[in-house]
């Protein structure tokens, strides 16, 4: 990690800490702080936002672990998301389980459904595991529509998620149930990366046969890495169907996979803050577009074509991708980087 | 040293800043404008994988209410302002949309398929905000909540059309055997799940079934499985194009037009004429929940002129007139409710105007007749499907003509049958 100017590590403790100085604890305090106090201030459509937001980056943080620090490649993420919330929709619905068995069930039960569609990474990778990943994602799809306990292609309803006597109801109270759970989820997954296994993680993605060689199990760590990446998008399943109230098979699209990756692409592949940048991107320019910039153009430009101000939104949203992809391939994360790097160095140049 | 301070300072100053502006950001949500003005929020897939209908669908809800309050002056004088949002057919967007409507203040809202309103209709029924959907699915009103179908589902479509066949086609004895091929979606699953409560009912004994994909090039297979079991009745639940796809391969096996072929409103469109052949598809029947743009009806006039003005690409599409009927709807709506609240009871936009508007507006339509453009509309207490008659139509020389007036298909309980989902 690269420290301020002046800042050295004198022992253990300060090299591993993940917050070192007191301006970075100020600061996270101070965001944090500015965090939780949204609901005071933000109205129920930029709560929502925030939700998403939440629900969205608990999902990208699993799938970077996966991608990112461990190279397996997996565009059928949002199949395992839709594992976790028909799991966590049985479990409370139909078997009257609490959210926290629902939650913590989809988390595990999107796991394992993680290793069996992980195993052929064993065998295969780069292009030919993504194939197998779209495979778990229609696979999973399918057997939700038709299988009767699911609801079939009618889904199933959701009650409110609820600890003890509290129930989520409002937008806020279930802004403090997703945003704390994010944070939970965002500090796991970086403590994880920071650990044996997060190495093992960058060993295999590397180089897997030098990993092989160094001593590092492929298979044992291969599935490990789709276990946490869908345990993690089995919890944000669950909150997506606790938030939205209700599950159904159309709601998990092959689409809606291919963007995940192209959210952690985007904010930075294998880095912690990567998959923050990428989700928080792409929902905020998604809702400028569509809340703004549409009605804007379809009412500054009336005698332009039917749909025209409608299709300028998906052209401006690929072209942001393009642009992005072209100009700084390794995503938002790195520009992060060079801006504390240029900071810290200010003003000198080197 | 010193300017890396004030670097710090300058930014826990801009912090501070941001704090003290969030209240202006976030109360960002925009009031009905000072005067009077009744806001609905129309969510359409402008965007996304079903653009084809969601741009007509959306030009028509503009276009009518732009009439209703450039030419009629508005409702009772108020005028309709329309938040109208893009859902991209896609679940984040939609849910973000209608916290958004809610936020904005809107009366109720709407949307035009069954899956936008599948994405929202929990939050909305949790909240008690109405709203109104143009093609409905069993799922979206069933049990019935705040949710309100403007024409039938795709489960009723196939009791109109088998209570049709049953009393004007079927000439034998017994149960008349029925194959489904059925889209691998809502559509599809609208079809099986009437099928699955009214066939003993009606009389009707379901042979097989058979799913296939939006994509299907070739039903060959399933066909020719039907074909050993020597059906009566088709019934296809599908879009224009596996429809054509199927009606085609049908004829090929020697199965079409001994058998009679039904459709339902999704693929009973001129696209089925020009993607089947005219001669392929001669004499299919299906069913439909509007008139079609020949037919002389009061409000067809007027949307007709409004279409080849502002949208001709528009003009001889079914989408259009169903959106048109929409918007005709939302203003009866609106009407119904100044007239047995007032103004003031539903101004703010808020959870009691919601339910106002519900009561005083949804479940007060009682025979509006939407300009003649759809069957009339009627709130039935324990029915939230507001229309619920369609007309059969058979393709007869390349056209796809109406050939009985307005059948209505019989409410079914779906939410009594364990297996309809929880």
């Amino acid at each position: 990690m690269s420290l301020p100017c002046g800042i050295r590590n004198y022992n253990y403790a300060q090299d591993m800490a993940i917050v070192r100085t007191k301006t970075h604890w100020a600061l996270l305090l101070g965001f944090l702080v500015l965090l939780f106090a949204l609901p005071a201030f933000f109205s129920n459509y930029l709560l929502g936002v925030m939700n998403t937001i939440g629900i969205t980056l608990i999902a990208a943080v699993g799938l970077n672990i996966l991608v990112g620090y461990c190279g397996q490649l997996s565009i059928g993420h949002v199949g395992f998301i839709a594992v976790g919330a028909y799991t966590s929709a049985i479990l409370t619905n139909r078997l009257g389980m609490p959210f926290p068995v629902g939650l913590l069930g989809a988390g595990l039960v999107a796991g394992f459904i993680g290793i069996i569609f992980g195993l052929p990474s064993v065998r295969v990778k780069g292009f030919y595991l993504a194939i197998t990943t779209i495979a778990a994602q229609f696979i999973i799809i399918w057997f939700i529509n038709h299988w009767s306990y699911t609801g079939g292609f009618n889904g199933i309803t959701v009650p409110y998620a609820s600890i003890g006597g509290l129930v989520f109801r409002s937008e806020a109270s279930q802004f403090y149930l997703i945003i704390t759970i994010t944070v939970l989820c965002i500090f796991l997954a970086k403590n994880i990366t920071r650990t044996k296994i997060g190495r093992a993680f960058i060993a295999i993605r590397d180089n897997d046969l030098a990993a092989e060689v160094m001593g590092v199990n492929l298979l044992y760590y291969k599935l490990l890495a789709f276990f946490i990446g869908c345990f993690f998008a089995g919890i944000a399943g669950s909150l997506l169907a606790h938030y939205t109230g209700s599950v159904f098979g159309e709601q998990f699209t092959f689409t809606d996979s291919i963007l995940y990756v192209g959210m952690i692409i985007i904010g930075g592949l294998g880095t912690s803050v990567g998959p923050i940048f990428g989700v928080v991107f792409i929902r905020v320019l998604q809702q400028l577009l569509t809340v703004a910039v549409v009605p804007w153009l379809g009412n500054a430009f009336p005698h332009l074509p039917a749909g025209f101000a409608s299709g300028v939104s998906p052209m401006v949203f690929g072209l942001v991708l393009v642009l992005f992809l072209i100009l700084e391939p390794r995503g938002l994360a790195h520009r992060w980087a060079l801006f504390k790097a240029a900071y810290r160095l200010w003003p000198f140049s080197y | 040293m010193k300017n890396r301070k004030m670097v710090i300072i300058t930014a826990i100053i801009c912090l501070a800043l941001l704090v003290t502006a969030l209240p202006a950001i976030g109360g960002c949500s925009t009031p009905s404008k000072e005067g009077k003005t009744l806001k609905v929020g129309i969510m359409t897939p402008t965007t996304g994988k079903a653009a084809e209908k969601g741009v007509p669908l959306g030009d028509a809800n503009l276009d009518c209410i732009k009439y209703i309050n450039d030419e009629l002056g508005g409702v009772d004088g108020y005028k309709i302002e329309v938040d109208w949002l893009d859902s991209k057919y896609d679940n984040t967007q939609a849910v973000t949309d209608i916290k958004k409507f809610m936020d904005d203040g809107c009366l109720f809202f709407t949307t035009s398929s069954s899956t936008e309103m599948g994405y929202v209709q929990e939050i909305a029924n949790r909240a008690g905000f109405p709203g109104l959907v143009a093609y409905s699915s069993p799922s979206n009103y069933h049990p019935p909540q705040h949710i309100y179908g403007q024409t039938p589902d795709y489960g009723d479509d196939w009791t109109a059309f088998t209570q049709y066949y049953l009393k004007n086609i079927w000439k034998g004895t017994g149960k008349p055997k029925m194959a489904l091929m059925l889209l691998n979606n809502p559509t599809g699953a609208g079809a099986k799940n009437a099928a699955r409560a009214m066939a003993d009912t009606l009389g009707v004994n379901i042979i097989d079934t058979e799913e296939h994909a939006a994509t299907t090039t070739s039903e060959m297979e399933a066909l020719t499985r039907i074909k050993t079991m020597n059906p009566d009745v088709i019934y296809i639940s599908s879009t224009p194009a596996p429809t054509a796809v199927i009606i085609k391969n049908a004829k090929d096996l020697g199965m079409f037009p001994n058998v009679t072929i039904g459709v339902c409103h999704a693929a009973m469109t001129s696209a089925l004429v020009s993607l089947g052949g005219a001669d392929v598809v001669e004499g299919v029947y299906g069913v439909f929940p509007t008139v079609s743009w020949t037919d002389n009806v009061p409000a067809i006039a007027k949307m007709k002129e409004y279409a080849a003005n502002l949208h001709p690409k528009d003009v001889n599409n079914g989408d259009y007139m169903a959106a048109w009927a929409q918007s005709l709807i939302i203003a009866e709506i609106l009407k119904k409710a100044l007239d047995n609240v007032g103004y003031d009871k539903i101004a703010k936009g808020d959870a009691s105007a919601w339910a106002n508007i519900e009561k005083y507006g949804f479940q007060k339509l009682n025979g509006y007749d939407v300009g003649g453009l759809q069957s009339p509309v009627t709130y039935i207490k324990g029915d939230n499907r507001l229309g619920k008659s369609l007309k059969i139509e058979q393709v007869q020389q390349g056209t796809i003509t109406a050939i009985t007036g307005w059948e209505e298909a019989p409410l079914i309980k779906y939410e009594t049958y364990s297996w309809f989902g929880s």
